[in-house]
């Protein structure tokens, strides 16, 4: 087998490597070359220019073309979507997006992915040759095999570039977390994380979010968010305070091993997703959880 | 300048209500009410600022079927001054929802299209892309931002560790984030007037259906205890334990 994988996203791209390397011959793509290198492509591309979805889906075409690939892989980012839109179009091809495990049988695709907004898991074969991968398929685990790097120029874009702004972001890895202490919206506002810092420090828990409370309100960076467009935890404790519980975010935090909810509302569907709930104010209970704990 | 915009709204069913059974663990969407789709509103509501800024002309697309057309009724109360259903809609198929669409797009004169950057209910994201490849028309994707300046549009951009400010010459492709705006509750008045604006339909034609074959579709295993404490004094204790048993 032979495989393109594209990522501007490193982690991604490392796991698609690892998942693949054994079994196929991959060819990756990456504006990061050198940290790609040790994770065992057969050949690493390193991109020239702006890497921008227009410009990258026709240098993966070209290379596609070049012959004999059975998949393009591409790791799910905003622009890897956009690729993979695009390519589906150019090649005349079938993607599938948003897997989470991807295997090949006789030609055909085996895919799973969340559906529904996450309340269903789809597993479907299909003759999909592009697959648009989410973060965690496989460990990312480094390798012997050694490869050079090729320069891939990119072609200039009819989009232009304005300016740039890095968003904040910590050095948190809540992934790897083993427990967390989420908030949501009945946080209320960004002084009260003050009276949660407390709480998560005595349960030694790193702090996440809700969508809206990371990317709305910027009440926590957003590398912080849980959730179907956030990050997959499995901590073997999630705490989740003033958090309603919609699918979206369900479908980030469904692997902990224990989940504790506090919410005012007691119809409120974090309930139904948590081993123990409480109802009742936020701040009162952790209050209260904290003082019970340091007895 | 004035500009004409497109916009592609979605049907799907309201997620938020829908059931699994409990037994097999497979999705019951017969009986959950159909809705437009979230980032479709997000669509609208920033297409009908476009026009009450600059004026010019809000077109809505759907590919769906026969009963789409409350969400056309819903498009046309936030402000959208007329509105295509393309019947033919057999489910999530990416590609040949892409080519249903472009080729109406195609017979309407327009400066943007804007779509929304992944459905709510598929989480499929591949529409942007294909679109802007089957028109030959740039994309400016997940805006949380757009400005447009003559014939030039530019968006601010987020991505995961930046937010990128783009530009392009129109006609051009926009997808939009959640975060982009609040859509509109439109009044009650509006609402009316909108369910006597007409619809047109037109059946899609040549859909190519391709090959999938499912293999399941279950909500995933829950096995939570779902012990809920009503009177918080009594939750604290025990949950207290859990936590205490936990960190250990
Ligand atoms: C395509 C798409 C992708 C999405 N991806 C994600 C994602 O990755 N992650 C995510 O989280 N969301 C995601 N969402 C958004 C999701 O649908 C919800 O809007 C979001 O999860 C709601 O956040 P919340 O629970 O913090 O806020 P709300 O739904 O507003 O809930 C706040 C809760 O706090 C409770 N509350 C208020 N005050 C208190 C108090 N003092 N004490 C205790 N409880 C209190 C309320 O009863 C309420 O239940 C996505 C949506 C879409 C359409
Ligand atoms: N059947 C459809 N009819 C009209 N617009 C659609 C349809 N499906 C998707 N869209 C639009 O495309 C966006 C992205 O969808 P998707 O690529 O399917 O995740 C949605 O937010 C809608 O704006």
């Amino acid at each position: 087998m032979k495989i393109i994988a594209f990522s501007d996203n490193k982690a991604i791209l490392s796991q698609i490597i690892s998942r693949f390397r054994d079994e196929a011959e991959v060819h990756a793509i990456t504006p990061d070359p050198d940290f790609i290198l040790k994770y065992g492509a057969s050949k690493t591309f390193g991109l020239k220019g702006d890497v921008l979805s227009g410009p990258v889906s026709k240098a993966i075409e070209k290379m596609y073309q070049s012959g004999g690939y059975d998949l393009i892989a591409i790791g799910s980012t905003v622009t890897g979507r956009e690729v993979a839109g695009l390519l589906s179009a150019m090649l005349s091809t079938q993607a599938v997006s948003e897997v989470n495990s991807l295997s090949f049988n006789g030609g055909k695709a085996t895919t799973s992915r969340f559906f529904y907004g996450g309340k269903s898991l789809l597993t479907e074969e299909s003759v999909a040759k592009i697959a648009v991968v989410a973060p965690g398929l496989a460990e990312a685990t480094e390798s012997s095999k050694k490869s050079d790097i090729t320069e891939l120029q990119l072609e200039p874009s009819s989009v232009k570039i304005v300016s740039r702004t890095d968003k904040k972001g910590g050095s948190v890895d809540i992934e790897k977390a083993q427990v967390i202490v989420s908030v949501g919206r009945g946080l209320g506002k960004k002084e009260n994380l003050e009276k949660v810092e407390p709480f998560a420090k005595a349960v030694h828990g790193e702090i996440a979010g809700s969508r809206p409370v990371c990317l709305d309100y910027g009440w926590l960076s957003e590398d912080r968010q849980v959730g179907l467009s956030g990050k997959k935890v499995q901590p073997k404790l999630y705490i989740a305070l003033g958090i309603s519980g919609q699918i979206q975010h369900i479908a980030g935090m469904r692997n902990s091993k224990v989940v504790i909810a506090v919410n005012k509302d007691k119809s409120a569907p974090i309930f139904e997703e948590a081993d123990y709930g409480i109802v009742g104010d936020l701040f009162d209970v952790i209050g209260k959880i904290k003082d019970k704990l340091a007895q | 300048m004035a500009y004409n915009v497109i916009v592609l709204i979605k049907q799907i069913p309201d997620i938020d209500q829908m059931k699994t059974n409990p037994g097999t663990g497979e999705p019951l969407i017969q009986n959950v009410p159909l809705r437009m789709e979230n980032l479709s509103k997000n669509a609208v509501e920033a297409a009908v600022r476009i026009k009450e800024k600059n004026g010019g002309k809000v077109t809505v697309l759907c590919f769906g079927t026969e009963k789409s057309t409350s969400v056309m009724k819903e498009a046309y109360a936030m402000g959208a001054d007329e509105g295509y259903l393309i019947t033919g809609y057999a489910g999530n198929y990416p590609s040949v929802t892409a080519n249903a669409l472009a080729s109406k797009i195609k017979e309407i004169p327009h400066d943007l299209v804007i779509l929304g950057n992944q459905s709510a209910d598929s989480y499929t994201g591949l529409l942007p892309g294909s679109l802007s490849a089957i028109l030959g028309e740039p994309l400016l994707g997940n805006a949380i931002d757009i400005k447009l300046q003559e014939k030039q549009v530019s968006v601010v951009s987020a991505l995961e560790d930046n937010n990128l400010e783009i530009a392009t010459e129109m006609p051009a492709v926009v997808s939009v984030a959640q975060e982009i705006n609040q859509p509109r509750l439109p009044p009650v008045l509006q609402i009316m007037a909108a369910g006597r604006k007409p619809i047109n339909q037109v059946a899609a034609s040549n859909l190519q259906v391709p090959e999938v074959k499912t293999i399941s579709n279950r909500a995933p295993k829950s096995d939570r205890k779902r012990i809920v404490y009503e009177d918080p004094a009594k939750g604290i204790e025990e949950v207290s334990n859990v936590i205490r048993e936990a960190i250990r």
